[in-house]
């Protein structure tokens, strides 16, 4: 009914681990992503979310473990946190958390530009991202190009309505250079690619 | 066999044909045009599996059908926009909102509700609701916007579902089902017709900037054809050789212009460029252009004639 189509759904099958990367418009944009999963793989892949947003009361807390298996990551900047809610955390330090998410073999699901921005402009990327690729090199990172969904589920918007969007799921790749930047701008182009094949096809 | 059976014969027989044809072109000169006529083949398939359906089983599932088609044509026709705004999001909402009230009316045949909810109530509805937001920058453009994309998606696909809930006439068994098949079947023969007139003799363009394969010969070629055709279905209707003549006339005329117009609407929003598609976004506009305009107009022919 909400007009969301997933395009290369079939490029998620050849990986065990993986950390797919996305632009990031909107909630739908997580939900989404999980639907095209297979099962076995759904139950061992993390979104990773900011604990300033997702962290902000213990029941959206317990919310997003009970469907999504949300990684809450606290980043530097974010100085206000329930308290309450940090309990649920294992510590402030986000990167050992994903990391010991990926050593037990489970998959994430990134939004390297950090928040949902406006829709359909990609924004710059968080460092995050470059750094876990650069000590895991083995694990192929697949790029996500999502349109539209910012339409049907805006920043700020409290029920959705129905737009057509679109979710193109590209090849999994390894990563090329070993600078964190550099890893974090070959991520951004492929996703970039991705919208750029689309349009020119 | 009764004429609605006869009906469904043909329209197999047809779809056979033109499954096995549009095939064998695409074996034999593949382009995009071909593909395009393919694409356009299989959704036709959909079409008649609705209409048989329902005129074989209930006529429910009809209008659940048509105001689906409606949905799905205002959510593409509203993604596509490049007019409307973000903070037209609700609006929105309530544009489709209007779909299951346009169709209830059509359902219980209360026509005078019919024919002025979308011109009249949404479109007073939707400016007042624009209003509301407060945000005047542009909004004369969403205003106008808006209750166009309801007309062409809810209010002209609706009048198909409503001949369904057209009184019974004397000497007229065949019914609503009839005028029905009759007109879908015509609007999308009077689109091959002139596809095929025109790639076969096609010189002249009549408007190359809104549609370049558009040609004269194929125009009047398919023209005369839909009318011929009109002439031999005249079984599934109340008309006279003469009206069937003019109604097949008709059904051509404002298949082409329903077809240009969501064409240059297309061009506008930057989806369609010389001729191609952009993968994704072929949607079902495409499939549904002809009848937006031919739908009302064939309606108010058989109402202002027979009703």
């Amino acid at each position: 009914m909400l007009g969301i189509k997933i395009y290369g759904k079939q490029n998620l099958k050849f990986q065990e681990q993986f950390i797919i990367v996305a632009n990031h418009n909107s909630h739908l944009d997580t939900i989404a992503l999980m639907s095209s999963l297979p099962h076995h793989l759904l139950i061992k892949t993390h979104p990773v979310a900011t604990a300033q947003y997702f962290g902000r009361k213990k029941w959206l807390v317990w919310l997003s473990n009970l469907f999504v298996n949300t990684v809450l990551i606290q980043r530097k900047e974010d100085v206000e946190i329930d308290p309450e809610a940090l309990q649920h955390m294992d510590s402030s330090k986000a990167l050992a958390l994903l990391e010991k998410k990926l050593a037990n073999g489970h998959s994430l699901i990134f939004f390297p530009e950090g928040t949902r921005g406006e829709p359909e402009k990609l924004h710059d990327f968080r460092k995050g991202i470059g750094v876990l690729l650069q000590r895991y090199p083995q694990i192929h990172y697949i790029p996500v190009f999502i349109r539209g969904t910012g339409k049907i589920l805006p920043k700020g918007a409290l029920f959705p309505i129905p737009f057509e969007a679109s979710v193109r799921i590209g090849k999994p790749q390894l990563k090329n250079s070993n600078l964190v930047e550099e890893i974090v701008s070959e991520v951004r182009n492929s996703i970039l690619l991705i919208e750029l094949m689309n349009n020119y096809k | 066999m009764s004429p609605v059976l006869q009906m469904v014969v043909v329209i197999l027989g047809v779809l056979v044909f033109a499954t096995v044809l549009f095939w064998i072109w695409n074996k034999i000169q593949p382009s995009a045009q071909v593909s395009e006529m393919m694409l356009r083949t299989k959704s036709w398939w959909v079409m008649a599996t609705i209409f048989v359906s329902a005129a074989l089983v209930h006529p429910l599932i009809s209008f659940a059908a048509f105001a689906f088609l409606s949905f799905v044509a205002l959510r593409e026709l509203a993604s596509i926009s490049k007019n409307a705004r973000t903070v037209d999001r609700n609006v929105i909402f309530w544009a489709y909102l209007a779909i299951p009230v346009q169709y209830y009316f059509a359902y219980v045949g209360w026509h005078d509700a019919f024919i002025i909810f979308i011109p009249v109530f949404m479109f007073t509805l939707i400016p007042f609701l624009l209003v509301i937001q407060g945000h005047t920058q542009d909004i004369a453009r969403s205003m106008s916007v808006i209750p166009t994309h309801l007309m062409l998606t809810v209010f002209s696909i609706s009048h198909l579902a409503y001949l369904l809930s057209l009184p019974e006439l004397k000497g007229f068994e065949v019914g609503g089902r009839g005028l029905l098949l009759f007109v879908v079947f015509l609007t999308e023969m009077n689109d091959v017709f002139q596809f095929t007139w025109g790639k076969l003799t096609g010189r002249h363009k009549i408007i190359e900037k809104v549609s370049p394969n558009k040609t004269w010969e194929g125009f009047i070629g398919g023209l005369l054809s839909t009318v011929a055709a009109a002439y031999f279905l005249r079984f599934l209707t109340p008309f006279s050789p003469i009206i069937a003549l003019l109604c097949g006339l008709l059904i051509a005329c404002s298949g082409f212009v329903g077809d240009i117009i969501v064409s240059a609407i297309k061009r506008d929003f930057g989806i369609k460029d010389t001729g191609t598609v952009i993968k994704g976004h072929g949607g079902i506009l495409d499939r549904i252009d002809s009848l937006v305009i031919s739908a009302p107009f064939f309606f108010y022919f058989v109402y202002l004639l027979y009703y």
